[in-house]
């Protein structure tokens, strides 16, 4: 028998629980080179702000232990040209279609977010209020309980349908932005994005990236990732999208047992464009071996001292 | 709709050239017939001290046999790891990459510069260029180095007919002086109907695109970045463009035109 991929998030139903990460597959046109987008569980676009942003100058990225470092500067075409350009593509998959939604300000989430309302071919909006790399918004408003609040409300008003949060790993308490984020309205978290870091050349005693510091990615931060799941997962009972590090089934599962009811591939992709793929066959053989009739037998069922 | 894929391929042959370089022949790869002059290979390296694929362009392929030559030049970590390969281990592959040189018009004078390692296109864009009919006597391969030990495979690219003219900065082989010198003076000789593509250090390709702009000599840079994805999703490796923004140079590169990339 095959078991059963499915997974609902937020009354959205995933064919798999399969996501691509924010920021590592653009608009999806590149990795449709590779396979058939169908073929994933979902897609969430590179983050869309209000006005074209060309991101920060190169190095933008460094290799590190078991990871890298980037800081691109949230680096998007501006939302008319996404409708505009990306959409029409985007709408053609049969796919998920997540937008993640960035800004400087809350009223630009707003705008970005209103204008994302009506269009059909998208299924959520992901909530960007997370990102290291940028001077203004990004992770102000998701280190602050009131501001996280504030800009998800704020966000909620103009935008019906599923709207899920994607929380910072930089922060005293993921759990309490998570609490705040919940009041706000949101109806689902990503946990978690990048862990600021940096790296130095010692040769020219220069950062390695031009942002002077960047966000950490790649299987280096998975251990963060799940203690960020596990904490987000004792707090709230909305479903949470496990994202950090995942390169192989074997990482998948440990999210599901956190309490993930899907996951994103990240920086794996960059290595193995074809990773949620293998990921999703590896999964069915997983449950098959254990005798277990769906992927959901696995979420939250951590054994915990 | 021809989909791109990774691959496994083994290592067939491998030749250690003089220092730090060596030349890699990899087998079967399914998509050596689709190379061009100018694209790359992403290869995934089988030991987890590195975590991303490295960039390396296409020195020469094999159709036939489904054979794709690199020449690597040791130059850290990655490349390292590369050279400890042995005949028999097998890499994952994927490519070809990039956008590749524009072939010049048949009878244009062609003026190639090489400096260090970024030698293997070119090698690759001369062999194509003979293949397809172009008269060798009309090609002339500009190869610079620091030291005699930077200039490999010539007779290699003697064998192939061209005009080679070797440059080494302490005049240990051929010329002295920097490559750019005596491409100056053949641009200025072959005047219009000539064409420009090089690939080499920073210093060079700057150089280079001076010269075509101020001698109005039309051509193409093949540029080099460290790539984290070599597919155009992270938009980690992008350069500065004159007319502004940035192009990622995976895939709207990595042959630019000179005069479009702020150098």
């Amino acid at each position: 028998m095959t078991p059963d991929m499915k997974v609902t998030i937020a009354g959205v139903e995933f064919d798999n629980p399969l996501l691509t990460a924010s920021g590592c597959c653009g608009y999806g046109e590149e990795l449709a080179q590779f396979y058939p987008l169908s073929k994933l569980g979902g897609l969430v676009t590179k983050s869309i702000t209000l006005e074209p942003r060309l991101g920060h100058p190169p190095p933008r990225t460094a290799e590190t232990a078991s990871g890298m470092l980037n800081a691109i500067g949230l680096a998007n075409v501006g939302i008319d040209a996404f409708i505009r350009d990306k959409l029409p593509f985007l709408a053609k998959q049969k796919t998920r279609i997540i937008v993640n939604v960035a800004g400087a300000t809350i009223d630009e989430y707003v705008e970005v977010s209103r204008r994302l309302d009506d269009i059909a071919a998208l299924d959520m909006i992901e909530l960007n209020i997370s990102c290291p790399n940028v001077d203004q918004g990004g992770i102000q408003f998701g280190s602050d309980p009131k501001l996280t609040e504030k800009v998800v409300a704020a966000v909620r008003a103009v935008f019906a349908r599923p709207l899920i949060v994607k929380l910072s790993p930089n922060v005293t308490s993921i759990a309490d932005i998570a609490s705040a984020a919940e009041t706000g309205g949101a109806d689902a978290f990503t946990v978690m994005n990048s862990v600021i870091g940096t790296a130095v050349d010692i040769d020219t005693r220069r950062p390695r990236l031009t942002n002077n510091k960047g966000g950490l990615t790649g299987p280096a931060i998975k251990p963060i990732a799940l203690a960020m799941v596990d904490a987000v997962h004792n707090r709230s009972r909305l479903p949470i999208i496990g994202v950090g590090g995942i390169s192989d089934w074997r990482d998948a599962v440990e999210f599901f047992l956190c309490g993930a009811t899907a996951v994103q591939i990240g920086t794996a992709l960059f290595v193995e464009p074809e990773a949620p793929l293998k990921i999703v066959r590896d999964l069915k053989d997983y449950l098959r071996e254990n005798k277990l009739k769906s992927i959901n037998d696995l979420i939250g069922r951590l054994e915990k001292y | 709709m021809t989909r791109m894929k990774c691959e496994t391929v083994r290592l067939t042959e491998r030749r250690d050239l003089r220092n730090d370089y060596f030349s890699f022949t990899f087998a079967p790869f399914s998509a050596a017939d689709k190379c061009r002059p100018g694209q790359f290979v992403h290869l995934k390296l089988p030991v987890g001290e590195v975590y991303f694929r490295r960039a390396f362009s296409v020195a020469s392929v094999d159709t036939a046999k489904a054979e794709l030559e690199l020449i690597v030049k040791v130059v850290g970590r990655g490349t390292r790891i590369l050279a400890a390969l042995r005949r028999g281990d097998s890499t994952n592959l994927l490519g070809p990459l990039g956008q590749p040189f524009k072939p010049p018009r048949k009878r244009e004078r062609v003026v190639l510069v090489a400096g260090g390692i970024g030698f293997p296109p070119l090698l690759f864009l001369a062999q194509k260029l003979i293949t397809r009919g172009h008269d060798p006597k009309h090609i002339t391969f500009f190869y610079g180095g620091r030291s005699r030990s930077d200039i490999i495979e010539r007779n290699r690219i003697r064998k192939l007919g061209v005009n080679l003219r070797i440059v080494t900065e302490d005049g240990t082989l051929g010329e002295q002086g920097l490559v750019t010198d005596p491409v100056k003076v053949a641009l200025q000789d072959h005047g219009d109907n000539c064409r420009l593509f090089a690939c080499g250090p920073e210093g060079m390709l700057k150089a280079v695109n001076e010269l075509g702009l101020t001698l109005n000599v039309p051509g193409q840079l093949s540029l080099e970045a460290p790539m984290p994805c070599g597919i155009g999703v992270c938009l980690g490796c992008v350069v500065p463009l004159t007319a502004g923004g940035y192009a990622r140079v995976c895939c709207d590169g990595p042959v630019f035109e000179i005069g479009e990339v702020a150098l």
